[in-house]
């Protein structure tokens, strides 16, 4: 595509990076039909080839309005459109460069502003937002109704960790709002990596990843937590011992795999960041990694081929789905961001869960992050079009990989949402009892 | 020659002394004569502008000019193996039943050696036979013409190949135009290779259940190229490769009927020289031909008396019925589709209109299209609708 | 903010007439909003549009029709903006008018084998709803996850499989519409034909310039018991496409029939990961479907010949996911080629299939004669061509020079006996060729057929039918397959 980019933006690096992603797009509009927002809205500008064209203008020196800003911020930021594009538009590198240009140029209503300090404010400072999910439990009957369907009901117990026993050692991120909101997660992927072998440690002073701030307009201060976290782990990896850092949320993982990328620009951190996010993998990474070490803990074969058998045989009789039968919800920071489709659901088959088919898994569940609380109503859209989607089959539960898909699914689905590692490590114990 | 049909149509365009236009009416073997209201007018034969201009196999195309016998395009096209996917209905002449080749597959053959079908004729009636189900209609073949409006221009659109959409589809507006619209000189046709080999099933049941059946079989992917019922007694063609033949067969069930005996009853449909077509005297009963989504039940067609032949999965079903236009008509349309008074007495085509009428606002585009392509109203005027 | 294109008194006018029957999100007027629709999927061309209006219903698409053509604003119809010829190029002093948002399917009949959809229902979502019942909706343009319906009705789309499956024309029985008046006609029917003369065969590829779309009813087909693809190596074009008029001469219409050049198979794989021969001149993909054995029978027939004709590797897909694998990387040809050059320029000829070679000799001195690349993507089958030629338009002349480059091989198609376009249609791009494919009267005629449905010109206008000014401007001669039409009569 033609570019004519403004002299106050075509020599700075985000000018010459935004540039060449804009040169890769063809306007084929491809991406459109695999956007969420364009499927709901169909109106060019709430789709990704649209939105490049927004950003494009804007930095070819057109006027701007509140309302390129409003596009922007309807953007989900699910990256399914990376996936969709043959020309390999980098999508996701070119909106973060177009929200913060963006953000210069204009003025946010106050209320606006507001909402996103207190979230940028809260929502990465685990010690102040795992007490106000515990006022929020309490007083749910005093809250909107929009705001109580955001709290959670109480946290799943997390169970006890396993000692820190194995020479081979990984580091686990805990997150920001996940401690708070579902502990078993980590608490699961130990027990899960212990039986194989590896310990999992947690660094002390560990925050959050910065995408939270990242993404509500506080693109410095996420940087900043970026850099804070690179400090907190930075011992552990210079000591060495460290093979890899998981990551039980892939909101979080897609961050850090491109902390490289976010720091590039910083002399002081480029290095260790680039060292991290090559580091950095998926937990359905790790396990598919170590197939073969997992395989040989769920060797029950024959007892689980009698068992799930058993199980279909009962659930026929008393009419109700296998309690196997699971669906799955790929996260997008998992499908799109990461690239990674197929792995935590092969994992799940190999250990004896049935997938039920679900249509259009490509798209997001409206949760992206903190945009279930600033576009309540295309995420609740989303949300309810997903649930349907996930429900649609006999599944007896819902997995997925990120708190966040996870507690926005939970609010309105009749069936359990948990972490798909929480789920492996309940089958794993279970065969165990059987052994 | 060309030249001299440039100048009828020109002289005719500019009219006799008192400068009025003088209606043509084309002419070629007459077989379908029968068909479309009476037209006056002074005939125009076309048939001395024939011959087959280009038939590349390979390319799957041939080119005709409209004088060249129906017979003589198909038999070119089954010399190499190949033929005219839509089956059309030659009509007229004695039927002249040739037995299948042996051993050989059993390509179509030039069912009347008397026929005078034409290829200009085939393609202004526009008409498809038993395959039609399957392959496409006439008009899913062409893939271009040349004309000779109403002005005397001879113009050329579409092409020689498979896909084209440079400017408006006026090629396939041509089909089953009944020559209101311009003398079609020249024409281009996607040809295909014959089938390998062909069977031809027949099962006994009642229409509903018949209906039904086509349209489950149209669901699954079986080769049915051809389809029938009358009277209780439905016949079934599967065409293809033997396993694909042979698998449906055994899948589907029914008799297999003889390969002379089916050539020759799929000859008799697609010709009407079934018994059905030819029992009720046209004059007393006339033949109605009913275009219905296929699925329309045999109850939704039950204001409509006499006898029913369906073919086409069940989208085509001919009535050989003395009801009135305006019931059958209205029957047809309440199902989503059109009626035909297909063969009557001349009397009656001319008084209540061969085709279903058409909705104001179509009607005022055919008449606008009429004028675009014949000014001065000189072809066939009438023979489609009385309109123009 | 207006565009300097667009007189604001005017576009206030039609504005405050069409608020009155829109909701105000509908329409879009501010350039901010109307400049990222300034082009479909051919974006060397652009124009803002006055205004953009995005209907949800057939009553809103009449009203805002019934307005336009009361004050005389023309309109253009516009789907997913995918099309690559120009059709939906806006107009500086028109409304643009977007069917997006009609996008439901209204019924399906698994029984009748029909589904009755809405115009900016994508084409591969009808296949999708019609996936349980074990149909689908054949013609599948290789924009096919993102294109609407009533845009490919607009075009007469192909697609990689239409020389067994035919194009939208073969598949759509029924399409429902508006004339710029607001009159609603209907095209066709959900019979097998219709009474009077073939206006659904003339409304399917008239670009938006008939009528506007409202609602289709496409027939489904049964999915093929298997389908299996065989990817072919050869180590020189021309052979390739010797073995296209191979198969074709053995009795046999492949499923599909696509051909790739290695610039294109080279650009491709680094999307799709198909598992492409990269050291190979020229792929061809073969496909056969049917009943499992029927498939394996013609798959075999289809290697011998190829064998024959010099293939230097032959793969058969093995699995299903293989052979879309094979097929996503062809359709993802075109934008693939954003990997490797800024921008491209994709032309649409069809030519008789035995002139392939000198086709391919004829591109390969223009590559040379205008110092621009030209890969080859081929729907072998039918003779369509897709070279694609690379360009830079932030380069000044080179837009220019691909201009130039595409009209040549446009024409030197028409002079092979073939067509400017195949299936992407005339649209704005192409627009000068008409004058050399047709005659001065033939394209009169046309212009009468387009006054039949539109007397006043408003519907997409300057699309598809050049004007008789433009052709004289153009100065290209009307000569058809190397020859003059009828030279023995006298001309006008």
């Amino acid at each position: 595509m033609q570019t004519h980019l403004a002299d106050w933006i075509k020599d700075t690096p985000e000018g010459i990076a935004a540039e060449a992603i804009l040169r890769k797009c063809v306007h084929c509009g491809f991406c459109n039909a695999t956007c969420p927002t364009y499927q709901l809205r169909g109106d060019e500008l709430d789709g990704p080839r649209g939105r490049i064209y927004l950003i494009k203008q804007m930095l070819e020196g057109e006027p701007v309005s509140a309302r390129t800003g409003l596009h922007l911020d309807r953007c989900l930021t699910c990256r399914a459109c990376e996936t969709t594009c043959p020309s390999g538009v980098q999508y996701g590198k070119l909106v973060d460069i177009g929200r913060a240009v963006a953000a210069r140029k204009l003025e946010r209503p106050w209320f606006d502003r507001l909402q996103r300090r207190v979230l940028a404010g809260v929502l990465p400072r685990p010690w102040l937002f795992a007490p106000l999910v515990t006022l929020g439990r309490w007083f749910r009957w005093l809250l909107p109704a929009s705001l109580a369907a955001k709290v959670p009901a109480d946290a799943p117990a997390a169970g006890a960790r396993p000692p820190i026993r194995h020479a081979r050692r990984m580091l686990v991120l805990a997150g920001c709002v996940q401690p708070a909101l579902s502990p078993d997660i980590n608490a699961a992927a130990a027990r899960v990596l212990d039986r194989i072998g590896i310990s999992l440690v947690e660094a002390e002073g560990a925050g959050c990843c910065g995408a939270l701030r990242f993404h509500l307009d506080y693109q410095a201060d996420g940087l900043q937590d970026m850099r804070r976290l690179i400090d907190a782990w930075w011992p552990l990896v210079e000591q060495g011992g460290i093979e890899a850092i998981v990551m039980t949320a892939s909101g979080c993982g897609v961050t850090v795999k491109e902390y490289g990328h976010h720091l590039a620009g910083d002399p002081a951190y480029r290095d260790k960041a680039a060292r991290i996010s090559a580091m950095t993998r998926d937990l359905s990474e790790v396990l598919q990694a170590e197939r073969v070490l997992l395989e040989r803990a769920l060797e029950t074969t024959h007892e689980t081929t009698h068992e799930t058998a058993s199980a279909r045989l009962d659930s026929r009789a008393t009419d109700k789905p296998d309690a196997r039968s699971i669906a799955f919800h790929p996260p997008c920071t998992l499908q799109h961001g990461q690239q990674l489709r197929g792995v935590a659901e092969g994992i799940l088959s190999a250990a004896g869960f049935k997938l039920v088919p679900v249509p259009d898994a490509h798209l997001c569940c409206g949760s992206a992050g903190t945009y279930s609380l600033l576009q309540p109503a295309l995420s609740s859209q989303l949300q309810a079009d997903k649930v349907a989607a996930l429900q649609s089959g006999d599944a007896s539960m819902i997995l997925t990989a990120n708190i966040g898909c996870q507690s926005h699914l939970a609010a309105a689905a009749r069936l359990p949402v948990r972490h798909w590692v929480v789920a492996l490590d309940e089958r794993m114990a279970e065969m165990e009892s059987f052994k | 020659m060309l030249s001299p049909l440039v100048d009828a149509v020109r002289a005719a365009a500019a009219g006799g002394g008192d400068g009025k236009a003088r209606a043509l009416r084309i002419a070629g073997g007459g077989s379908k004569d029968f068909y479309g209201r009476p037209t006056a007018g002074e005939p125009l034969d076309v048939r001395g502008y024939a011959g087959i201009v280009a038939y590349e196999p390979t390319e799957l195309v041939v080119t005709a000019r409209c004088g060249t016998p129906l017979a003589e395009l198909e038999a070119t096209l089954a010399a190499s193996g190949q033929m005219l996917a839509f089956e059309p209905p030659h009509f007229g002449g004695p039927p002249d039943l040739q037995p299948p080749h042996s051993g050989g597959p059993p390509g179509p053959q030039p069912p009347y050696s008397g026929a005078t079908a034409t290829v200009g004729g085939m393609v202004a009636a526009g008409l498809g036979g038993p395959r039609r189900q399957a392959a496409g209609a006439l008009r899913d073949f062409v893939l271009g013409v040349t004309i000779l409006d109403g002005r005397g221009e001879v113009l050329s659109f579409g092409g020689q190949v498979m896909k084209n959409v440079a400017g408006y589809d006026v090629s396939r507006l041509m089909a089953g135009s009944l020559g209101t619209l311009g003398i079609i000189l020249e024409v281009s046709l996607k040809t295909l290779p014959c089938p390998v080999m062909e069977e031809t099933l027949q099962f006994e049941m009642p229409e509903d259940k018949a209906i039904a059946t086509l349209n489950r079989w149209a669901g699954q992917p079986l080769p049915v190229t051809a389809s029938a019922w009358c009277a209780g007694e439905l016949h079934v063609r599967l065409s293809g490769a033997p396993v694909a033949v042979s698998a449906a067969r055994e899948r589907m069930g029914g008799v297999r009927i003889d390969a002379d005996a089916a050539q020759r009853f799929w000859l008799s449909i697609r010709e009407q020289s079934a018994v059905f077509f030819g029992a009720e005297d046209a004059l007393v009963r006339p033949l109605w031909r009913l275009s219905v989504p296929s699925t329309t039940p045999a109850a939704a067609l039950d204001r409509i008396e006499g006898a029913r032949l369906i073919e086409w999965g069940g989208a085509l079903r001919w009535a050989a019925s003395g009801t009135d236009a305006a019931t059958i008509r209205d029957v047809a349309a309440k199902a989503g589709g059109h009626a035909t008074l297909f063969r009557a007495e001349a009397g009656l085509r001319e008084r209540i209109g061969v085709f279903q009428p058409l909705a104001p606002a179509a009607l005022a585009i055919h008449r606008q299209l009429k004028a675009a392509f014949d000014p001065h109203g000189i072809f066939n005027p009438g023979r489609m609708y009385a309109e123009f | 903010m207006g565009d300097p294109g667009v007189n604001i008194e005017r576009q206030a006018q039609v504005r405050a007439r069409l608020a009155a029957l829109l909701p105000a999100e509908s329409i879009l007027f501010e350039r901010e909003d109307t400049r990222p629709y300034e082009c479909d999927g051919l974006s060397a061309y652009r124009q803002q549009p006055m205004l953009v209006v995005l209907p949800a219903n057939e009553d809103e698409v009449r009203a805002v029709l019934v307005a336009c053509h009361d004050m005389r604003v023309p309109v253009v119809p516009r789907g997913a903006g995918t099309g690559l010829s120009g059709g939906a190029l806006p107009m500086g002093d028109g409304v643009l008018l977007s069917l997006a948002r009609m996008k439901k399917i209204l019924s399906l009949d698994p029984a009748a084998r029909m589904a009755r959809v809405q115009p900016g229902v994508r084409n591969l979502a009808i296949s999708e709803a019609a996936a349980p019942y074990g149909l689908y909706y054949a013609p599948d343009p290789s924009s096919q996850i993102a294109c609407t319906i009533g845009g490919n009705v607009a075009e007469n789309s192909g697609g990689v499989h239409c020389l067994k499956y035919g194009l939208t024309v073969h598949n759509v029985a029924r399409v429902r519409g508006l004339t710029i008046a607001g009159e609603v006609v209907e095209f066709g029917s959900e019979a097998l034909d219709a009474a009077g003369y073939d206006l659904l065969a003339l409304m399917i590829g008239s670009e938006g310039m008939l009528a506007v779309v409202t609602e289709v009813s496409v027939r489904l087909v049964p999915k093929p018991e298997t389908a299996r693809c065989i990817m072919a190596s050869f180590d020189d074009v021309e052979r390739a496409g010797d073995a296209v008029a191979g198969i074709i001469a053995a009795g046999i219409i492949p499923a599909g029939l696509e051909m790739m050049d290695q610039a294109a198979t080279r650009a491709v794989e680094a999307f799709a990961h198909a598992g492409y021969d990269l050291e190979a001149k020229a792929l061809l993909l073969c496909e056969a479907d049917g009943n499992p054995e029927e498939v394996a029978g013609e798959i075999a027939r289809m290697s011998e010949v190829l064998q024959r004709q010099g293939a230097t590797a032959i793969r058969v897909s093995r699995s299903e996911a293989e052979r879309l694998l094979f097929w996503a990387g062809r359709k993802a040809a075109f934008p693939a080629v954003g990997r490797i050059s800024p921008d491209y320029y994709c032309m649409d000829g069809t030519i008789p299939r035995k002139r392939l070679g000198e086709m391919l000799r004829f591109i390969a001195a223009m590559e040379a004669k205008y110092g621009l690349r030209c890969p080859n993507v081929f729907h072998a089958g039918d003779g369509n061509l897709h070279p694609l030629i690379l360009f830079d338009a932030n380069v000044p002349d080179e837009l220019h020079r691909t201009e130039q480059f595409a009209a040549e091989v446009l024409e030197k198609c028409i002079a092979l006996g073939g067509t400017i376009t195949g299936e992407h249609g005339v649209g704005i791009e192409k627009i000068n060729q008409m004058c050399v494919q047709f005659s001065a009267s033939e394209l009169a005629l046309m212009r009468g057929v387009k006054a039949a449905f539109d007397p006043d010109g408003l519907l997409n206008p300057a699309k598809n039918i050049p004007t008789l000014h433009r052709c004289a401007e153009h100065g290209g001669m009307h000569v058809r397959a190397g020859r003059l039409a009828h030279p023995e009569l006298p001309r006008f």
